[in-house]
């Protein structure tokens, strides 16, 4: 379960005149357990903003973040950290890993945080990554060097290999071609059936009537202008 | 869970001039603490100070072992010393400030096993051999001296020789810089394994924010020796709330 009371985010850029942006003001939402959330609206008005909310990479002025009845507190970082660990998963539309770091151990990362068998832990990385057809030839690369959609389905591998109660997706299938956006649109719907509750931007009408997620317009609870 | 170090309200002054003031830090078993700012804002003092290179002028610095806990200023200087070659590890920027160029590579190895009393020739044998390989040296070099290694090698060598003994804390001051892009990514990959498998918990200085935000777990930002931000590593890098971190983060060149 995610839910998010009465938050007020805003950006000051100091550096810029100080200028201030309000991007929330009282937004409330929240996502139960074996459902999920689509957040719609065009780009700058703060649909990643609650993704990195939820996940504490953003701040946020008032309200409160709760996950799985956890706060999101950034007083105690500890606490966030943990929460990464057990609860929230997050799949980004970007790969960001140590250069020359072969495929199959990113993808096993996550998994080895809380498993130790390194064995079993490589086996469930080499099935998700043969799911999502991904080259054996490639596991032993590192994902620097591959094709965008190659990427970006390695960055759903590592993000979906282990079962979070909670689940942000930041638009996991926007460089996918069509078959491979149904086998990972196909991922995240087991996930949901296995009860996580799910929040995500999808670019297109297609995934989130295939998800079939409830639409949230950002546009009417935004603030951004 | 108690945190393995924590650093309360530390000054050290050069005279007048402020090295670092009103410092704090907490670091949890298994957590990476990353200190970043531009050169001179106190960060290498810092991390002397806190790790016994350096004696600070007041504060505090608690260091849990598990059966206690040890107030680093206030014990004895052998004690000191003992925990410096046990439980604490200091890796230099230039690995041949901790490194013994006219020893071989086993021989740096293993003075720190000799220095908690281990003789079994067999057993450190083995021990260096294990670590060559952890930290990818060849075997065959075990006998070479370090002058007639390359930079990324003489650097692996010294987290090789600082962590054979399983110490719980590690500082490190700048580890990858001076070294080209292509090794400072193995000695990150390196880092980020040791940590994970061995539950390492480390103080990491850097004015690298793309290394801290690919090793450290919380950040601290320094500017003219006191901290002006502190918190979540990518939190504090995505979302900078001090005008100074601000300006840090928007400076990097994007690649």
């Amino acid at each position: 379960m995610i839910e998010l009371n009465k938050i007020t985010k805003k950006f000051t850029l100091h550096n810029q005149g100080k200028t201030n942006i309000l991007v929330f003001n009282n937004l409330n939402l929240k996502i139960n357990p074996g459902e999920i959330v689509a957040l719609t609206g065009p780009s700058g008005v703060g649909k990643s903003s609650i993704l990195k909310m939820i996940y504490g990479n953003y701040v946020f002025q008032s309200g409160q973040i709760k996950v799985n009845d956890h706060d999101i507190d950034h007083t105690y970082p500890r606490n966030i950290i943990e929460l990464r660990k057990n609860i929230i998963g997050y799949v980004s539309q970007f790969l960001r890993v140590i250069p020359r770091v072969p495929t199959i151990e990113i993808v096993m990362e996550p998994l080895l945080e809380i498993n130790s068998d390194q064995d079993e832990v490589r086996e469930k990385a080499e099935k998700i990554l043969l799911k999502l057809n991904i080259d054996k030839n490639l596991w032993n690369l590192s994902p620097l060097t591959f094709s965008g959609g190659e990427q970006q389905r390695v960055n759903v591998a590592r993000g979906l290999i282990r079962n979070y109660p909670c689940l942000l997706l930041d638009e996991p299938t926007a460089s996918l071609d069509s078959v491979n956006k149904d086998i990972v649109l196909n991922l995240i719907n087991e996930k949901k059936d296995s009860g996580s509750s799910i929040i995500g931007i999808f670019h297109d009408e297609y995934s989130r009537k295939y998800l079939n997620a409830r639409e949230i317009d950002i546009t009417k609870i935004s603030d951004a202008k | 869970m108690q945190p393995i170090l924590s650093v309360h309200n530390l000054n050290k002054y050069y005279g007048n001039q402020v090295g670092c003031k009103n410092m704090n830090l907490t670091l949890y078993p298994g957590e990476v603490v990353g200190v970043v700012g531009e050169s001179g804002s106190g960060k290498t003092t810092f991390i002397n100070s806190i790790s016994g290179n350096l004696i600070p002028d007041s504060g505090k610095i608690l260091i849990e072992t598990g059966n206690e806990t040890i107030d680093f200023l206030e014990i004895s200087e052998s004690l000191k010393r003992l925990l410096i070659r046990t439980e604490l590890a200091f890796v230099h920027q230039n690995p041949r400030d901790g490194l013994r160029l006219d020893v071989s590579a086993g021989g740096n190895i293993s003075e720190r096993l000799m220095s908690i009393g281990q003789r079994n020739y067999g057993n450190i044998r083995q021990t260096i051999f294990k670590w060559l390989d952890k930290v990818e040296i060849d075997k065959s070099r075990v006998d070479d001296f370090p002058r007639t290694f390359s930079g990324g090698m003489l650097q692996r060598l010294q987290i090789a020789k600082n962590l054979v003994t399983s110490p719980k804390i590690i500082f490190m001051d700048e580890p990858t810089g001076g070294l080209d892009v292509s090794v400072q990514a193995k000695i990150l990959d390196l880092l980020r394994k040791l940590v994970r498998e061995l539950n390492l918990s480390v103080v990491i200085v850097s004015h690298d924010l793309a290394v801290i935000r690919l090793l450290a777990d919380k950040i601290i930002v320094m500017k003219n020796g006191e901290a002006v931000e502190s918190g979540l590593c990518d939190q504090v890098l995505d979302d900078p709330q001090h005008s100074y971190t601000q300006l840090l983060v928007s400076s990097v060149l994007q690649v």
